[in-house]
């Protein structure tokens, strides 16, 4: 096992080499991470668990006088420390950590640390994070010809400090290809390669970065970590794991970087935009970022647990992506290394917990509150239809004088009195006809005596997420019967309009008691008497889109039960007089059942409730008729008037709202924000338990962190400009940092979600204070800061390794040369669709489903198989891929994509031989290969060459050296004389893929190219950004 | 990650050819650590912290609650209350899930299932497990497992990951993790799914790495031509083509590394190696047809058909034989809520026989001393019925206070019988054993003191045990 052995000796000597310069401890840097990571579970911020009176958290704390007498820490003095001596102590009963509850002790470099601290005066400082930035205006000392921007001249002074020297710049191909891939996530083609290269002017990289941040791809591009913070994805996330659609919010993601939003508006937006005055439709969109988390949908669920789990997921997101803390550690007991108690926890808590959601969601669709979010072409339709109804409208007030006259001259349309409001009346039934019908409110009437019931057949064939409406007139003798429902034979599924110890409910049920949607009216219908009654639910999938009505008028009612999850779908015929058992049947007069398949407004339902005749009702002054006899007298005389203007202006108006309804009912929905009426009472939660609440706390900001400025107000909205307050220490800093990270692979901050005592010390503080200030001052221009970056001469540099400085700094830490960065998961697969000539441009829009290995979904689930889309769909860039949260895109997985199941914000890299398969085997490569060939063949050129060298320039956007045209060649003729031999095998390796394939070239040269190409795709240098 | 980045900090330095000096077979020796799951990698220092009895796990998960009084919680007192109420005592304000929670009655049902002890330490155990019964004496019973979580997605969650939230390593990964990899062709933690068994759903977090690199996250093995995803070579390209492809892609690569100077390209190199012997290696292991028929006789006649439990249990045993660290089985289709004497017979008649030949198999091979088997699921279920309850029968929703699993091989004690829960097996009565504890004793098994394998994420020192967690004792041999 030497092996193993020589490493951690070679650890060790390059640590100290490549470590901080000689000389001063850091406080910062060196000492409090010793505390915190080692100390604070005992002497630090909780205390609950704080073993003594000593704190070593706070300045007070670590220098009082300990209770037994004496000091932790006295400046200058070692020997008279406590600490010291308890951490050199030989004795292990003495010794800190103590070894006996498992904390093992410190290394000796640490002890050596603690000590040269304490000689050197023991310094103290807050935590770096906590305090605003320093603003330093620029480094001052290390200037060279070297340096382009501030950025070079704080990453030079760290260099020199080191005794290190920069890299020269990148080839100008290297560069833009570096560029384009972080600021697009494509690679160059050919054609901008060219411009680039023959562009010899001053400025010719600022003008080609110019074009990429204008480009509709660095949206796109930016929306990558985004979603992941965000923890986008097209399913819930629990168990069955069903369909939700929020692509509307990545579509507002997209467009907003490409707008180049100021990111304070960006935020505030998202984290509060429905508590903007009069919010847009936009910005209510962009509140879906926090209704992004998980929904459980599972049928045991507690809802009360989960709503507790969504707004902790909302504060832990919130606080990672914006502050850099690890709120969600303070959930259960006061945080163990930062400064926030496990109050402070549910007082900033208290601003996530007012949302209007359910703590069980939808199995699938999504969850309100919700709004339609129409995309720009949906909404230009909407306008337009808009638009020509008001047109309409007005065109029929002009007639309206022509309608009084026809009516006033009593020449009524024959068939008027036969007239019924038919807009979507999916059944209906009058008793006039058969013999022996009692007597009803406007004719004759059914008789039902609690046993027989009428049928309407198999109308209004409805699931929960159907709008309809039901109305009758109804003489009850019992109080207790169904009116008009439509259930399973003596089931508990279906939905209907009933009448309960004489109340009036609306019900739609499946079987289980806990997953219906019942409303009932506060007060009862009178037994023995006519009463006009309808229901209405808006398709909404909850009780608040449903009403009740008696005689026209809404009534008051109550919400029985709201959780609707499963299909309310039932078999049986829609009945009068019949509910879901045989209990459930009426007594009584029933007379003119209706259903419609749509939600009807208020005065409609009105004028179904006026008995009097069209002919009834005109023979009545028209200034006694009420506004409901008048509206079914006018509507019944323009659609039955065979003929006139008016009519047909009301024919056409009728048609088009029936099709604004229609379509809006076709609109995208998105899951947004909206507060409470009645505030949540928020309760510290004992251990974070849902069902252990304790003090009532109301939302307030942890004392840490800066005070809510007295202009805001103490809600989300006031929380959301309190974090792109200007002389805020974190959000700035934080959101810096991840760009950083974004471009060079690392954070400045290497734990770019936990900026407090437990997270890395920058590795640059002052480069990452001056962009943050420089950030904030420019207005958070997110375009500004990327151009700022890629344009220094830092970005720039050659990514060679030179022998010194993997010796000096082998992990690049202070960025002597361009790190190499393997690309992101999404640009592996959009270069390859991209290089093969296939990748859509098309932008938005819901996801897509390109090729999966079959069975996927099917062999851990019972529901939903996975079916690939086809044509264009297979192309779309990887960010539009459908994202199923338990079981994600396998490629995309491999290549270390977060899984979308919680926020992550740290970019990782793996090595795995699955990454190897994936890019060699899987159809999406074989296929793009082929292409690539395809277009090697057809535009590179006549020769072998040629062709080679442009297949090598589209991977790599350079050209191949002679070595490697050699190895190329070799490898083209091989593959030549194999498929020529075979040309059977040529034709299977072409197979891959629905893209069909270019006739014009013979199986077996495109089977060689296909090889080569797949090579190039796998080759190091393309899948890595250089 | 401090460990984490030593390992990649040191292999960087090591691999410049430019920085170089050491031998090639030394080089060899390092490229593998970052390769993660199928390389050979080490295991972190200081690791086993104590002698391990077991090297391998295979773990046996029946998803969706097996009835513990119907398998191995015998409570013959149950008989003579039949359909009589469940006593407000012994529920006590207990939790239910959102299915029976407006139930307005809680009868009795007790099992329909007859009881007998076997072997010589004379274990009980129902009727429907006549193949465990023939191991009687190799397991050891825990009658008093008990969880936090009364739903699926949450309960197999905890128990997979020790959290019932999304977003934590599972118990392979940080076995993969902790100790490293002892194949260099196969990854070092393997699942396998049964197919068509019904059942909840499952998802791949189970089996993720959560906040730890990819590479420790579980390999699904698929049933079919293609065991995982995209090993095989497409149609018309050869072995000898990849072979040819893999050199000259090589020798590209190489040209790069000579210029640019960056290991991490020799890196990449050897992923593609790994990748090409992961392709032969595995069609190697999953290639069933050199077992002899009596091995397919002791597995049962599943186990010739591609994707049962069966088949999977042989294909366990292949794996660890080969080197894998940790095999994670997946059965679904115990959640059973109505008509449970018939759907618990089914699943017994797919499960049980395999299971019990594993253990035997591995015996047989001298490799049971150092495997360990777990079987078991995510919860228990209520001994009161629910829906109707009739003479033929019944069905039982969740129940997180207890419920049975059992251990064998690898350090466990054979034929005890840990814990025990009241008359009707609603509650523990004695020696409760958490998730956490269980956790905590498989690690100790595999000699990992659960105290001190950590992965630091978000400033916090992670733990498969979070905070909890105390080694079983009586369980060890």
């Amino acid at each position: 096992m030497l092996y193993q052995a020589i490493p951690r000796i070679l650890v060790a000597a390059l640590v100290a080499a490549a470590g901080s310069p000689a000389g001063a401890v850091d406080f910062h840097s060196d000492v409090r991470p010793i505390f915190s990571d080692r100390c604070y579970t005992c002497h630090g911020p909780d205390a609950a668990t704080r073993m003594s009176a000593l704190r070593l958290d706070t300045e007070e704390g670590a220098f009082a006088a300990l209770p037994g007498g004496g000091f932790a820490v006295v400046p200058g003095k070692p020997a008279e420390s406590e600490l010291i001596k308890r951490v050199e102590s030989a004795d292990p009963a003495r010794r800190m950590p103590p070894e006996a509850l498992g904390h093992p002790p410190l290394a000796p470099e640490e002890v050596a640390t603690l000590r040269s601290w304490v000689e050197e005066g023991a310094p103290w400082s807050r935590h770096w994070a906590f305090e605003p930035p320093r603003s330093p205006r620029d480094a001052g000392e290390a200037s060279s010809a070297w340096a382009r921007n501030p950025v070079d001249r704080f990453v030079l002074a760290r260099l020199r400090e080191a005794g290190l020297e920069p890299s020269g710049a990148a080839d100008r191909r290297t560069l833009l290809r570096r560029a384009s891939l972080d600021l697009t996530g494509l690679p160059p083609a050919p054609v901008e390669v060219r411009s680039f290269l023959s562009d010899n002017g001053p400025g010719a990289y600022e003008r080609a970065v110019e074009r990429l941040l204008a480009s509709p791809r660095f949206g796109e591009r930016m929306a990558f970590r985004w979603l992941d913070a965000a923890r986008y994805a097209d399913t819930n996330g629990y168990q069955n794991d069903r369909e939700r659609d929020m692509w509307r919010w990545r579509d507002w993601v997209i467009g907003a970087f490409n707008a180049n939003m100021p990111f304070d508006q960006f935020t505030v937006e998202q984290l509060a935009g429905d508590l903007l005055p009069n919010p847009t439709r936009d910005q209510l969109i962009a509140t879906g970022f926090n209704r992004n988390h998980r929904g459980n949908a599972e049928n045991g669920t507690d809802p009360d647990e989960y709503q507790v789990e969504y707004a902790v997921d909302r504060v832990e997101t919130t606080a990672t992506v914006w502050l850099g803390l690890t709120m969600g550690c303070a959930r259960c007991h006061d945080h163990k290394y930062d400064p926030i108690s496990q109050k402070e926890f549910y007082e900033f808590y208290a601003y996530f917990n007012n949302v209007a959601d359910r703590g069980r969601y939808y199995k699938y669709g999504n969850t309100p509150p919700i709004i339609h979010a129409p995309t720009r072409e949906q909404a230009d339709r909407l306008a337009d239809l808009d638009r020509r109804i008001a047109q309409l409208h007005e065109g029929l007030q002009v007639l309206a004088p022509k309608i009084d006259e026809s009516l006033a001259s009593g020449g009524l349309p024959a068939g008027i009195d036969g007239w019924a409001h038919s807009d979507r009346l999916a059944a209906r039934r009058t008793f006039d006809e058969a013999g022996g019908a009692p007597r009803g409110i406007r004719g004759r009437a059914a008789k039902l005596d609690g046993l027989r019931h009428f049928s309407l057949g198999n109308a209004a064939d409805l699931d929960f997420y159907d709008a309809f409406t039901l109305s009758a007139w109804i003489r009850p003798e019992a109080a207790t019967g169904g009116i008009v429902a439509r259930y399973e034979p003596d089931g508990p599924k279906g939905y209907g309009m009933f009448l309960v110890d004489g109340k009036l409910q609306l019900r739609i049920d499946t079987s289980s008691i806990s997953d219906r949607m019942r409303i009932e009216a506060v007060h009862p219908v009178p037994l023995g008497k006519w009463t006009h009654v309808a229901a209405v639910y808006d398709g909404t999938r909850t009780t608040t889109g449903m009403a009740l009505f008696a005689n026209g008028r809404p009534v008051e009612a109550a919400s029985l039960v709201d959780e609707s999850l499963n299909s309310t779908q039932s078999k049986a015929p829609l009945r009068i007089g019949h509910g879901p058992g045989p209990t459930d049947r009426f007594r009584g007069l029933i007379d003119d059942a209706r259903a419609y398949t749509r939600a009807l407004s208020e005065d409609q339902v009105a004028m179904l409730a006026v008995r009097q005749a069209p002919s009834a009702i005109a023979a009545v002054p028209a200034a006694d008729r009420t506004s409901a006899q008048e509206r079914k007298l006018r509507q019944a005389y323009l659609e039955t008037a065979d003929s006139g203007r008016a009519a047909a202006v009301w024919n056409e108006l009728r048609e088009l709202r029936l099709e604004r309804e229609d379509f809006l009912d076709s609109l995208p929905t998105v899951m947004v924000m909206r507060e409470r009426e009645e505030v949540r009472p928020t309760h510290i939660l004992y251990r974070g338990s849902f069902d252990a609440p304790r003090e009532q706390v109301s939302p307030a900001l942890p004392a840490a962190l800066p005070p809510l400025p007295p202009s805001l107000p103490n809600n989300r909205l006031g929380l959301a400009r309190w974090l792109t307050d200007p002389s805020h220490p974190l959000t700035a800093r934080v959101t810096v940092n991840r760009i950083w990270q974004m471009l060079f692979g690392r954070g400045i901050v290497s734990t770019v979600e936990d900026f407090g005592a437990q997270g890395a010390s920058p590795s640059h503080p002052e480069l990452l204070d001056w962009l943050a200030a420089d950030f904030v001052e420019s207005g958070w221009d997110v375009k500004r800061l990327l151009r700022t970056i890629v344009t220094s001469a830092t970005y720039r540099q050659s990514s060679k390794v030179s022998r010194r400085a993997l010796e000096r700094d082998p992990k690049n830490l202070l960025l002597g040369r361009a790190p190499r960065q393997r690309l992101p998961a999404e640009s592996i697969r959009d270069q390859a669709l991209s290089i093969a000539g296939v990748l859509s441009a098309d932008s938005g829009g819901p996801s897509v489903k390109p090729y999966q290995p079959g069975g996927l979904w099917k062999e851990l689930s019972n529901w939903g198989a996975y079916e690939n889309d086809h044509g264009d769909k297979l192309y779309r860039r990887s960010l539009y891929t459908y994202w199923k949260r338990t079981l994600g895109p396998p490629s995309m997985l491999a290549f270390d994509a977060a899984p979308r199941e919680t926020c992550v914000v740290r970019e990782v890299r793996t090595n795995t031989p699955i990454q190897a398969l994936n890019l060699m085997n899987d159809p999406t490569y074989t296929e793009a290969a082929r292409l690539y060939a395809e277009r090697m063949l057809r535009e590179g050129g006549p020769s072998d060459k040629e062709r080679l060298d442009y297949g090598f320039l589209l991977a790599t956007a350079r050209l191949p050296g002679s070595s490697e045209s050699g190895i190329l060649r070799a490898s083209l003729n091989r593959y030549r004389d194999r498929y020529n031999t075979n040309p059977e095998d040529a034709e299977s390796l072409l197979a891959a893929g629905e893209h069909h394939r270019d006739a014009s070239f013979e199986a077996p040269e495109l089977a060689a190219y296909a090889a080569v190409a797949s090579m190039l795709l796998n080759l190091d240098e393309t899948i890595t950004r250089e | 990650m401090s460990v984490d980045s030593a390992i990649t900090l040191t292999r960087r330095q090591l691999f410049g050819r430019s920085a170089g000096g050491l031998g090639v077979a030394a080089l060899a020796n390092l490229l593998t650590e970052d390769l993660g799951a199928a390389s050979g990698q080490p295991a972190l220092p200081g690791l086993p912290h104590l002698a391990p009895r077991a090297k391998r796990v295979i773990y046996l998960f029946q998803s969706g609650g097996p009835s513990q009084m119907d398998l191995f919680d015998h409570k013959p007192g149950l008989r003579e209350r039949q359909g009589t109420e469940l006593p407000d005592s012994i529920r006590g304000g207990q939790r239910l899930t959102g299915m029976t929670a407006a139930q307005s009655s809680f009868p009795v049902a007790p099992s329909k299932f007859s009881f007998a002890k076997h072997g010589e330490s004379g274990q009980e155990l129902g009727e429907l497990l006549p193949h465990t019964a023939s191991i009687a004496d190799r397991i050891a019973v825990v009658r008093s497992m008990h969880t936090e979580q009364i739903n699926h997605d949450p309960a197999i969650t905890f128990l997979q990951t020790g959290h019932q939230l999304a977003g934590r390593p599972s118990l392979g990964s940080w076995l993969s993790y902790g100790l490293g990899s002892e194949s260099s062709s196969l990854p070092a933690f393997v699942v396998m799914v049964s197919q068509g068994s019904g059942g909840q759903p499952l998802y791949s977090r189970l089996w993720g790495s959560g906040f730890m690199p990819t590479r420790y996250q579980g390999v699904k093995f698929r049933a079919g031509r293609e065991p995982v995803l995209y090993l095989n070579d497409p149609e018309g390209f050869s072995r000898q083509d990849r072979r040819h492809y893999l050199d000259d892609l090589s020798a590209l690569n190489r040209v790069h590394l000579d210029e640019f100077g960056d290991p991490e390209i020799e890196n990449r190199i050897a992923q593609y190696e790994m990748a090409y012997r992961m392709q032969a290696s595995v069609p190697e292991l999953t290639d069933l047809s050199a077992e002899p028929e009596h091995v397919f006789d002791m597995y049962g006649k599943d186990s010739r058909k591609p994707g049962t439990f069966a088949s999977n249990c042989l294909l366990a045993r292949r794996l660890v034989e080969r080197g894998v660290r940790c095999v994670q089985l997946f059965h679904r289709g115990w959640d059973h809520h109505n008509r449970l004497p018939h759907n618990l017979r089914i699943k017994c008649e797919q499960t049980d026989q395999a299971s019990a030949a594993l253990v035997k198999d591995l015996e047989q091979r001298g490799m049971l001393d150092d495997t360990l088997v777990v079987w078991g699921g995510e919860f228990g279920r209520t001994v009161y019925c629910q829906g109707e309850l009739t003479a033929e029968t019944y069905g039982r929703d969740h129940h997180p206070r207890c419920f049975s699993i059992w251990l064998a091989g690898g350090g466990v004690r054979g034929g005890v019988t840990h814990g025990s829960t009241d008359d009707y097996s609603y509650n523990i009565t004695e020696n409760p054993v958490s998730v956490y504890d269980l956790h905590a004793t498989i690690l100790h098994l595999m000699g990992v003191d659960h105290r001190k394998l950590t992965f630091k994420y978000q400033g916090r020192h992670f733990r498969l045990t979070d905070v909890h967690g105390e080694v079983v004792k009586p369980l060890l041999a």
